[in-house]
């Protein structure tokens, strides 16, 4: 198997092509509606992706925030590329030593999903022929480009698609692997030491969907598909996992086909209504109730190959009803899984028999309120069974929280790049390149050996807070004379517990925040146990640290107060001292902890417990 | 050009990609390379380089040929007998370009076949008879292009069109349209100016949605007037229809560009069908008249702060007219007052209009304005500057006498004066 890796990181500068902010927003100004339409080339070529989305002909719906000028909504040309955002892009070439461009030339990647309120995404090549090293092994970093994001997908109904402009033109880091990759942790491994090196440049936005990850997932014997946005890495191992399986089930069906001499269908589609019509219930008899068409495609030779393989969560069927779902119907029924869904033995009869399928064949049957979309989506289903005896089509796929991945549309090609004429070609001059490579950052593994020889921490706390990106806030609360592990545990533990339990916005602490935080527990004003619910405290809107303590209960208590608490504890559980003596030390201490954590240090607790079980005992 | 090259740098970095012409704007020693990705990129080709030819060109395929694969047919005959047709007449401009990926520029496309291909749904009402008049941008179109623009319209009509649509490069498509209301009298049916923002070979052009409402109106039978079709706003299925004599680019880039001053479009075309005003003008009925007498060259002289009355009569020349875009109510420097009166004096016709485009020239209001009339400036009322410059330009055509001239400019020929300004602004 190889694997391949594209790295997609937002930058938290301003926009690639205009001088808007880098930021979602949940207001919306007003919306208007487009169309996008196919062209060609520059040499005149009609990409397969395009065609493929242009055959849906939707229409876009696209939402402006307070902050989207003209350049994003495709009313003025875009403006020079962001310098700041090229410095990043070679910054990286830098670290991956990779080889910058002598000039950098925008291209328009035709995009008419409507993802681009212009119907192309702008990309550019900045650096080609990297390396980067990981757990002892090299592996090829071909390509760093700078590209804009495209629009939010908010909402998506059969005609309209509807798109937010907040995330449209935000710069974007792509970083490609070669397909080097063996496995999906070694996958997992590599994108987060890519993920280190991007925040390294302390330039890139944080939170969910800032960065993003394509996979490249081939077999062998199979074909490369590109599964599209991954968020979250560590999922990574499973959808290779997945992709693996799935590949090696139609290598399977392939090898089957090829045997029984089966030949790629040649259609038409055929009208089915008579031969469903006596059906009593499920989705054919629900099509058409509602007045919809049922029709039918015969796939010759394809009998038993549509549902899983012993052993195998995998089918060819699902590979279909991926096609007809890209086009908007719910799915579809196959030979392999009927008499079911209301279909009984005699309809399938009267179905094969209509569509002149024999014992080896196999069939699907879609229904859809127009026919021109059922005959569509059979012309997909006829063109994807045709693959199958190629084996894996080449595609780009979606990858689904479950760790599956579906079917979303043809792979692009190159007819799909044309160069973006309003912009031109920047150079990237040697002064430039002295510049960047003089103010480069410490590369993450230079970084975490020097975090751990300077402040005594381990491996797995320092690992963090380098792929945290969390170095400069480490270090300057360190030197403000924190003791390094308190701070460690602040930002890599206490810090994002506060945050996931935080009610959505995002809760953000400055530096000075946590500074006053770590001060006051080093006051002796409250435990340091006590650090996460004054976190927490903060983040639901407490104004100062008084505040904090105050609501969490956490002013440090008065030893005599202690002494009080554990003194009651030990006379209710008397009966429990005297028949278990020393083992009754742990739960007690548990029910006294549960009263006073985060006011007072755990020694002290655990002294007083014992001080009130020994004044107890005769 | 074309072919497949490997270019070894002194510093061992390897490049393979396919030659392409390079950005007029790249810098010196660059080449551009398009890579088996699809990206071009640029490379420095030094004297130490190693450069060797991997595959000769494969023309047509490359992409110096790109020129050479635009499909070269004869021209076509719509048949049109008894089927209702409209005429399409090309000049060029961005609806009718296409991209020059070495200057990155866009160029005109010179045949009816490149025009089908960008928009494949135009005969979709019924036939369209396409004629390229010009291929120009339209800073490149002036007054003798009016005159065979129009002598093309009234060829179209008396051919039996029932309208005509002419796509036209925006940035003068304004003073053109101007211009053709005032050489095209009585047209029997609709006369429709349109263009695009953006250019066709962009998925988002707004070219085809320009096009395919402006040949729908062209067919509507209810209109017989110059007009303007583009966008209403953002949404690619809302347009308006503007009167030809009214109408001015407002935005260098945006889709809904054009707007109407002084009173509100004549009508909007929509999903549900063509929406006509009140004011839209219906055929007269009487007979189509094409009148192309016109003197070229004759200024149209914007007032700024600081213009020296010695430049402003140095730019008028010997010209026998000139319309002033004057401050506010229609002023100029009073310094100014002694060359106009001199040129008066002369026989030059001198028209006064407002640069605030809305509201209309008053001498009235002021002593600079009373001052100007009395020396002879015709105060031109809320007709747009370069509305006033087009139809003076006929009217020289017309006449030698500049008191006629004030007569020809004063009267109303195709709804270009607004009688009542109303307090909402819509256009």
């Amino acid at each position: 198997m190889k694997v391949g890796l594209e790295v997609h990181q937002q930058l938290a500068t301003t926009k690639l092509f205009c001088s808007c902010p880098s930021e979602l927003s949940e207001t919306v100004t007003g919306t208007f509606l487009r169309r996008l339409r196919p062209t060609t080339g520059e040499n005149q070529n009609l990409d397969p992706a395009v065609a493929f989305e242009a055959s849906r002909a939707l229409a876009f719906r696209y939402e402006g925030t307070p902050d989207n000028c003209l350049v994003e909504i495709d009313e003025e040309p875009p403006h020079s590329l962001n310098a700041e955002a090229l410095d990043v892009a070679l910054t990286l070439s830098f670290l991956l030593e990779a080889t910058p461009v002598a000039e950098v030339v925008v291209m328009r990647k035709m995009v008419v999903d409507g993802s681009n309120t212009s119907g192309f995404q702008r990309t550019a090549l900045i650096a080609v022929d990297g390396h980067l090293d990981v757990g002892g092994r090299r592996f090829s970093i071909p390509a760093i480009c700078l590209e804009e994001d495209a629009a939010r997908k908010i909402a998506s109904s059969s005609g309209e698609v509807v798109y937010r402009l907040d995330r449209l033109g935000i710069p974007l880091i792509e970083i490609a692997t070669g397909p080097d990759i063996a496995n999906g942790e070694e996958a997992r491994a590599v994108a987060e030491e890519i993920g280190a090196l991007l925040r390294a440049t302390g330039k890139v936005r944080r939170g969910i969907g800032s960065i993003r990850e394509d996979l490249n997932v081939s077999t062998e014997g199979g074909r490369r598909i590109e599964m599209k946005g991954v968020q979250d890495l560590r999922k990574i191992a499973e959808y290779v996992t997945r992709e693996d399986g799935r590949q090696r089930v139609l290598l399977l069906a392939q090898e089957e086909l090829r045997r029984r001499g089966a030949s790629a269908p040649v259609g038409p589609a055929v009208d089915l209504r008579e031969a469903v019509e006596s059906v009593p219930s499920g989705p054919l008899a629900e099509g058409l109730r509602k007045g919809g068409v049922v029709l039918g495609l015969a796939l010759p030779g394809f009998h038993g190959l549509l549902a899983s393989p012993e052993g195998s969560d995998e089918r060819l069927g699902r590979e279909f009803a991926d096609q007809v779902r890209a086009l908007g119907l719910k799915g579809l029924l196959h030979s392999d899984e009927l008499p079911g869904y209301g279909v009984d033995a005699d309809a399938v009869a009267r179905i094969r028999s209509t569509l002149h399928a024999g014992p080896t064949d196999a069939f699907v049957v879609v229904t859809d309120r127009t026919a021109e979309r059922a005959r569509q989506a059979l012309e997909g289903v006829r063109q994807r069974a045709g693959q199958a005896l190629e084996g894996i089509p080449p595609e780009t796929r979606d990858p689904l929280p479950d760790g599956r991945s579906r079917y979303s549309r043809p792979l692009p090609g190159r007819d799909r790049m044309y160069p973006e004429t309003d912009i031109a070609p920047i150079p990237i001059t040697a002064e430039r390149l002295r510049w960047v490579a003089s103010s480069l950052p410490e590369r993450p593994a230079a970084l975490r050996a020097r975090l751990s020889r300077e402040y005594g921490l381990g491996e797995q706390v320092v690992t963090q807070i380098v792929a945290g990106g969390l170095v400069e806030t480490f270090e300057t609360l360190a030197k403000r004379g924190h003791l390094p592990p308190i701070v460690a545990r602040l930002l890599t533990q206490d810090l994002p517990d506060a945050v996931a339990k935080s009610p959505p916005p995002e809760p953000v602490f400055s530096v000075e925040a946590l500074d006053a935080v770590l001060r006051a527990t080093a006051e002796g004003r409250f435990a340091k146990e006590g650090i996460p619910s004054v976190l927490l405290a903060l983040a639901n809107g407490a104004p100062d640290i008084d505040t904090a303590l105050a609501r969490g209960n956490l002013a440090t208590m008065h030893r005599s107060e202690l002494d009080a608490l554990a003194t009651r504890i030990a006379i209710s559980n008397a009966e429990m001292i005297r028949t278990r003596g020393e083992a009754a030390f742990s739960p007690l201490m548990g029910d006294l902890m549960r009263e006073v954590r985060g006011r007072i240090d755990g020694k002290e607790v655990a002294a007083a417990m014992r001080r009130a079980m020994e004044r107890l005992e005769p | 050009m074309g072919q497949e090259v490997e270019i070894t740098s002194a510093g061992g970095q390897v490049w393979r990609g396919t030659l392409v012409p390079s950005h007029e704007m790249s810098g010196e020693r660059i080449v551009q390379l398009k890579l088996a990705s699809g990206y071009n990129v640029g490379i420095r080709v030094d004297v130490a380089d190693r450069v060797v030819v991997v595959t000769p060109s494969e023309a047509p395929d490359g992409l110096a040929a790109a020129e050479a694969v635009v499909p070269r047919t004869q021209p076509r005959e719509t048949p049109t007998d008894g089927v209702p047709w409209i005429a399409l007449l090309t000049t060029g401009g961005t609806i009718a370009s296409r991209i020059d990926y070495r200057t990155g520029g866009v160029r005109p496309v010179r045949q009816e076949s490149e025009l089908l291909a960008f928009y494949p749904g135009l005969e979709r009402e019924g036939p369209v008879r396409i004629r390229s008049v010009f291929d120009r941008l339209s800073e490149e179109i002036g007054p003798a292009d009016w005159v065979v623009l129009a002598e093309d319209v009234g060829r179209a009509f008396e051919d039996g069109a029932r309208g005509v649509v002419i796509s036209h490069g925006t940035d003068t498509l304004a003073h053109t349209a101007a211009a053709l209301s005032f050489a095209v009298e009585n047209p029997p049916g609709p006369v429709v100016l349109v263009g695009a923002q953006r250019s066709p070979d962009r998925p988002s052009s707004d070219g085809a949605s320009n096009l395919a409402a402006a040949t729908r109106l062209a067919r509507d039978p209810r209109l017989g007037e110059v007009v303007v079709v583009m966008h209403a706003g953002l949404d690619d299925t809302s347009f308006a229809i503007h009167r030809g004599s009214r109408v001015r680019k407002m935005h260098a880039s945006r889709r809904d560009a054009f707007e109407s001053r002084n009173a509100p479009p004549v009508g909007h075309i929509d999903e549900s069908g063509v929406h006509l005003t009140a004011e839209a003008r219906a055929p007269t009925g009487e007979e189509l008249r094409i009148d192309t007498r016109i003197v070229e060259d004759a200024p149209l002289l914007w007032f700024y702060p600081g213009l020296t009355p010695e430049r402003a009569e140095v730019f008028v020349g010997n010209a026998r007219g000139v319309i002033l875009a004057g401050t506010g109510l229609g002023h100029v420097s009073s310094h100014h007052l002694s060359w106009i009166r001199r040129a008066v004096d002369r026989g030059v016709f001198v028209g006064m209009t407002s640069q605030c485009l809305e509201g209309s020239a008053d001498p009235y209001v002021y002593a600079t304005g009373r001052e100007l009339r009395r020396a002879g400036v015709v105060y031109l009322g809320d007709l747009l500057p370069e509305t006033a410059h087009a139809k003076m330009l006929f009217g020289l055509g017309r006449t030698n006498s500049s008191a006629e001239l004030a007569g020809f400019l004063l009267e109303d020929r195709a709804g270009e004066f607004v009688p009542r300004h109303f307090p909402e602004r819509a256009r």
